[in-house]
């Protein structure tokens, strides 16, 4: 008799702590952290890609003076890009991040069209700085395109987290999470294939 | 309705599903695998003289011992169209070069058909091998050998160069000690055994005051320890506990007390504790991690 109690009571038990750490408080808050880490990490890259754009027009500009227009492009591009400041609280919000994310868009397909030019003048391609900023800015697309990568697995966990059952009551209910607006996979083709840098 | 109709209206949504099921599996199914990290040299496309892959093991050895730097080399014979620096990335994650929490791990990487270079680098060299200093040790030290046929000596050179750059970042008694002092994250099987052996030795001890709850009170504090691990294994954990608890029980009750089975349980699993760092003689990453650092060339 006592032991059907104890084994009762053991089963009891076990379903309210099953209860009480299903409702994954903690996992909610851990997720949240790690996209925020993520996010951290692209602007990081935005930002670094930013710091190289002076150094590569002026360059540019030493043997294309003429190529005002995609000169100009890339320099307002960048002014734009720079000018959003998204943290990670303004992150909840698909409109500014949509914002962010064109800004940068914007930025990436200037410079495509500012290293496309360097094709029709052989002596900036041979010039040693424009190709030691050129390696720089492949590797900082790179790594654009490594945190964006990382950013979208973290906030595909946080989304599940926040829309899973049960840690969904809680993400609602006790914390008021909210999914998070991810990168489209229309513009990751675009950033996913870094520029093409041949050493000749 | 008979049953050719019938299977003829099952047919396109069955359809559908298959489509739908190779949609959802392509974008993880990768055209070309990461080989298995057999050394500190993975020689796929057999350029490499014996004695010159020797060489480069043993000097890549060193270079551990002395910094705990991680650098490997891949050749393979073509990259299936897979995008050099994506799939150099897999590479270095998969093979976690490069020592935890320091990441210094190099991976230098060649696709002969499509005459490619790469120098992956890990998050914690990025600093020193810089991308530009990556760059400059393809166009200066590789290409240029590769281009008059010297396959080896651009990889020799390659491989020096790198590890010239990246002599100085860290030292390996200082990596590694500081391993031990931070001391590895128990592993969930390790919670696990904790938590069944302060649930037996919690049970063990109430039993001799509390029959009938001690199950319960084990498998909670069984419960309580796991749970840092995760919920799951926590409850495993629990939930074995406590069936054993009662079976003693049971056993008991015909019994009267009985310490000893109890006692031999718990010297079994009491060894298996203590992490691992480093291996025998086979050649492992440390788990370092990549961030896209580095830099690509051709030749």
């Amino acid at each position: 008799m006592g032991s059907r109690i104890s084994v009762f009571a053991t089963i009891a038990i076990t379903v309210l702590l099953v209860g009480l750490s299903g409702c994954g408080y903690n996992d909610l808050q851990g997720l949240d952290e790690n996209t925020k880490a993520a996010w951290s990490e692209v602007v990081n890259q935005y930002q670094r890609r930013a710091d190289l754009i002076p150094n590569l027009v002026v360059t540019v500009k030493g043997y294309a003076a003429h190529e005002k227009d995609t000169l100009e492009g890339v320099v307002q591009a960048r002014a734009q890009a720079t000018g959003i400041q998204v943290t990670p609280e303004t992150l909840k919000d698909p409109a500014a991040f949509e914002q962010f994310q064109k800004a940068q868009a914007g930025l990436t397909s200037a410079l495509g069209r500012l290293i496309a030019i360097a094709e029709n003048y052989p002596n900036l391609k041979a010039d040693q700085n424009f190709r030691d900023l050129q390696s720089q800015l492949e590797g900082t697309e790179n790594r654009i395109a490594v945190a964006r990568k990382r950013y979208i697995e973290k906030v595909a966990e946080y989304n599940k987290g926040v829309r899973y059952f049960p840690t969904n009551l809680t993400a609602k209910f006790l914390l008021h999470m909210e999914e998070k607006p991810n990168f489209t996979v229309a513009d990751e083709k675009a950033v996913g294939k870094p520029p093409e840098v041949k050493f000749n | 309705m008979d049953a050719i109709s019938m299977s003829r209206v099952w047919r396109e949504p069955a359809r559908l599903m298959v489509f739908l099921g190779v949609m959802l599996i392509a974008p993880s199914a990768w055209a070309l695998d990461v080989p298995p990290l057999t050394g500190r040299v993975v020689d796929l496309a057999h350029v490499l003289p014996a004695d010159v892959a020797a060489a480069l093991t043993r000097d890549l050895e060193a270079h551990e011992m002395k910094t705990s730097n991680q650098v490997a080399v891949l050749i393979l014979p073509s990259l299936e169209g897979e995008p050099l620096e994506s799939f150099s990335h897999r590479v270095g994650t998969t093979w976690k070069l490069g020592q935890k929490g320091t990441d210094n791990g190099v991976l230098l990487l060649l696709a002969l058909r499509e005459r490619k270079v790469r120098i992956e680098v890990g998050y914690g060299l990025e600093g020193t091998l810089t991308d530009l200093r990556s760059a400059h040790i393809i166009r200066q030290e590789i290409v240029p050998r590769f281009r008059s046929g010297d396959l080896p000596g651009g990889i020799a050179a390659g491989v020096q160069a790198i590890l010239g750059t990246i002599e100085g970042t860290y030292k390996a008694d200082e990596v590694l000690s500081g391993h031990a002092r931070s001391g590895q994250e128990p592993t969930a099987f390790e919670y696990v055994i904790i938590g069944i052996i302060v649930g037996t030795l919690a049970g063990i001890v109430l039993s001799h005051g509390l029959q009938g709850t001690r199950a319960l009170l084990g498998s909670l504090l069984a419960f309580l320890v796991a749970q840092f691990a995760s919920v799951v294994l926590g409850l495993a954990a629990a939930g074995v506990t406590a069936f054993l608890l009662w079976l003693i029980l049971q056993a008991n009750r015909g019994r009267g007390q009985g310490g000893g089975w109890g006692e031999g349980f718990m010297t079994g699993p009491g060894g298996g504790f203590g992490g691992s760092i480093g291996g025998g003689g086979g050649f492992s990453g440390g788990g370092g991690d990549f961030g896209g650092g580095g830099a690509s060339g051709d030749w």
